[in-house]
């Protein structure tokens, strides 16, 4: 088996390439020890079988984030037969930096000029066959995104593992031919890098890379490494120009004889006038949201109707044939046959989200958005990107957290997570909203207004908590951003890759809601429906001088419990345990609020509960759709527990104040 | 002069950057490095600068194009 590893920056096509390559022989974790994610993929080409692993995106090589990082240990000390550097064709020479930066490691190598049909109508004519011969290595140009085209690929990937060609770096250490250089390679006589360049070695001292000062610094004496210092702190941070500006050079040479393009003047488009305007910016950023969010409904809609219409129809049936055994035909409904209905469901808002935001990206429209927003993500330390996922939490968190995959780091992601957990999606609104009515009346509308504060409060916890940890302060640089031309969406490549993906998110998603409904099934669970017959009403019982420190008794602790599973369990719970109706008492029937719930519950609960309750509903856990999918995006259990256990206790922690002033006040 | 003081459609090209090597590789990284030549497409005073240089729309956070030296052409 051969692996190949892609390389390429952020736009270049890598990932449409390892889709194309891989289909859904891929597997995507993290890498270990790291908050990366690795992706990594298997294909077969005649008789042989492909590892393809992709490697993070990043514009050059100077491990500066953990990214960088993971990909230069890769790119330096991994065990790919083949390193291959993705650029866009259309964008050749800013696309080139990742070749010019990779020249000096001694690794056989193939450069993928991808996107040849967009540079082609920008009126660029590349002659590949020179860059090859020009460069020495392996050169093919070709479109990743048209499917047809890949026979080219499979025949330039043979050859190029066949005989290997490396990529030197000693015309681009001409160009950069200083007295930093030259005193660098002096006092570096005499070592041994292993496979890469002494050129390399000092051009990645004068960028102060983290891992090559670590590295030589560890090789040598210590008098000696002093000595380096010295000329790298005469540079201070011009040693990255020198070999910057040398590397661009080595590109423009390169090119000037192999490239001919028609002259033209760059102005924004008419649209890219709107889209990046300060304030209209903001607005057809709103709009296209919310056409956005129209979109994935009305897909997602029927999905959610049919489903729940199904089960409607699956109930009875399983009642009569499992009749004789009343707990099996119970847990057949609500576990098996509820949660699969539950899942298939919000997965087609999941689908939409993803379909809508694969579309954003892949037309280069997302960077637009980025770009108007960024100043205020920028606050929480977040990518302007965060923008369209965060809001889309108003709809369905679980479908969101699927797309914080636009985000390009995991740090970013996790966090984005952590904060999405916080946005009340529509029917967490509802139920605060109806709890508060029903118990402040007229007041109700203050409740919008103090959830908003707090929302931005708890934005603010989670930055000090999460932000700092996940975002590295000093890894954060302002917005210096690449607002990619716009492109015709790739509808093949796009839907095959949201169908894989939203059946991954099915897989790890059913597992999830099935075994919390199993926990929340034999919790209240009882022979014959009631309550009190319950387990759960036994702990909440037991529990109970304890959640009362909360301002809960049973009812609203179990209620609150119910809550996690869904929202609208919340309010079939309560309409249970507050009546003595004949509903059969479960933690996760979807049931809406019983006709008369509001009567019994101002009869039932005191104004300070009310108040612990539906400040303890804000923040509770989402839904157990939001931690499926948390679960899959994350690929950590770990992670998804930690952001539950950190909701759980602001939302607990949020009842005790509120209770506790509430009781002194009133 | 910095890159926040150009006009919107006027030329330049980059002269020096300042900060530390964090910023100057990711200036460099993105297609900026000194000697290249750009054109403003979008500089309204607040929003962050856009810019065009090889072939590539780059936007720009205005307290980072304080610290990158131009010049016109």
């Amino acid at each position: 088996m051969k692996t190949i590893a892609l390389l390429g920056q952020p736009n270049s096509g890598k990932s449409t390439l390892f889709n194309a390559l891989t289909g859904s022989h891929q597997h995507v974790g993290n890498w270990p020890g790291k908050t990366v994610e690795r992706a990594e993929g298997y294909f077969t080409y005649g008789e042989d079988l492909f590892r393809v692993v992709d490697l993070p995106g990043s514009y050059g090589l100077t491990a500066n984030s953990a990214e960088e990082v993971v990909t230069r240990n890769f790119v330096e000390h991994g065990n790919a037969d083949i390193v291959c550097i993705i650029v866009d064709a259309s964008q050749l020479e800013r696309s080139l930096y990742m070749l010019a930066d990779f020249a000096g490691i001694e690794r056989p190598v193939m450069l993928v000029l991808n996107m040849m049909d967009v540079a082609e109508q920008k009126g660029k004519k590349i002659d590949v066959q020179k860059i090859q011969s020009l460069l020495n290595i392996p050169v093919l140009g070709f479109t990743a995104s048209n499917l047809e085209g890949y026979s080219k690929f499979f025949e330039t990937l043979k050859n190029a593992i066949e005989k290997p060609a490396k990529i030197s770096s000693a015309k681009i250490r001409e160009m950069s031919e200083s007295s930093p250089v030259v005193a660098l390679e002096e006092l570096l006589d005499g070592l041994d890098f292993g496979n890469r360049e002494k050129f390399w070695i000092v051009s990645k001292l004068l960028e102060n890379d983290a891992l090559v000062c670590a590295e030589v610094k560890a090789a040598v004496k210590p008098e000696l490494w002093r000595e380096i210092q010295n000329v790298l702190d005469a540079e201070d941070s011009n040693g990255g120009l020198i070999t910057g500006e040398a590397k661009y050079r080595f590109i423009s040479e390169t090119l000037r004889e192999v490239t001919a393009a028609s002259e033209k003047t760059a102005k924004l488009s008419r649209f890219d006038k709107i889209a990046t305007h300060r304030i209209w910016g903001k607005f057809v950023a709103f709009f296209i949201l919310v056409i956005t969010l129209a979109v994935s409904m009305t897909i997602a809609v029927p999905i959610i109707m049919g489903c729940f219409g199904l089960q409607g129809v699956v109930e009875p049936l399983v009642n009569n044939v499992l009749g004789s055994w009343p707990a099996v035909a119970s847990f057949v409904n609500s576990v098996v046959v509820g949660g699969l209905a539950v899942t298939v469901a919000m997965v087609g808002f999941v689908f939409a989200i993803l379909v809508t935001f694969g579309l954003m990206e892949d037309t280069g429209y997302l960077a637009r958005s980025s770009y108007v927003f960024d100043s205020w993500l920028s606050r929480l330390g977040l990518h302007g990107k965060a923008f369209m996922p965060l809001v889309s939490g108003l709809a369905c968190t679980g479908g969101a957290v699927c797309g914080t995959r636009v985000l390009d780091t995991r740090g970013q992601r996790l966090f984005a997570m952590v904060l999405l957990w916080s946005i009340p999606c529509g029917s967490k609104v509802a139920v605060v909203l109806f709890l508060a009515s029903v118990f402040f009346g007229s007041a109700a509308p203050l409740f919008g207004i103090v959830y908003v504060a707090l929302i931005f409060a708890s934005f603010w916890l989670s930055a000090k908590l999460f932000g700092r940890k996940l975002v590295p302060v000093d890894e954060r640089v302002g917005m210096i951003m690449e607002l990619p031309p716009y492109h015709k969406p790739h509808w093949k490549i796009l839907m095959k890759t949201v169908g894989r993906n939203t059946r991954e998110v099915f897989k790890k998603a059913i597992i999830v809601i099935w075994l919390i409904s199993f926990v929340f099934w034999v919790l209240s669970y009882s022979r014959d429906g009631l309550v009190a017959h319950s387990l759960l009403y036994r702990i909440g019982n037991f529990i109970e001088p304890f959640t009362q420190i909360f301002g809960m008794r049973w009812q609203l602790f179990i209620s609150y419990i119910g809550g996690i599973f869904s929202k609208e369990a919340s309010l079939g719970v309560m309409s249970v345990v507050f009546s003595s109706s004949s509903d059969a008492f479960s933690l996760i029937a979807r049931n809406e609020a019983g006709a008369n719930l509001g009567e019994m519950m101002r009869a039932a609960v005191s104004l300070p509960e009310a108040l612990a309750f539906i400040f303890a509903s804000m923040f509770n856990i989402p839904c157990v759709l939001a931690m499926g999918t948390t679960y899959r995006e994350t690929h950590s259990l770990k992670w998804m527990l930690a952001i539950a256990g950190y909701y759980f206790a602001i939302s607990l922690g949020l009842a005790f104040i509120v209770y506790h002033i509430a009781l002194w006040v009133l | 002069m910095c890159l926040s003081e150009m006009k919107e459609n006027q030329k330049g090209l980059i002269q020096k950057i300042n900060g530390d090597s964090r910023f100057v590789s990711r200036v460099v990284s993105m297609g900026l490095p000194p000697s290249s030549p750009f054109l403003v497409l979008q500089n309204d005073g607040r929003s962050p600068v856009l810019l065009y240089s090889h072939d590539t729309m780059i936007a720009i956070n205005r307290k980072e194009c304080a610290q990158i030296d131009v010049e016109m052409a």
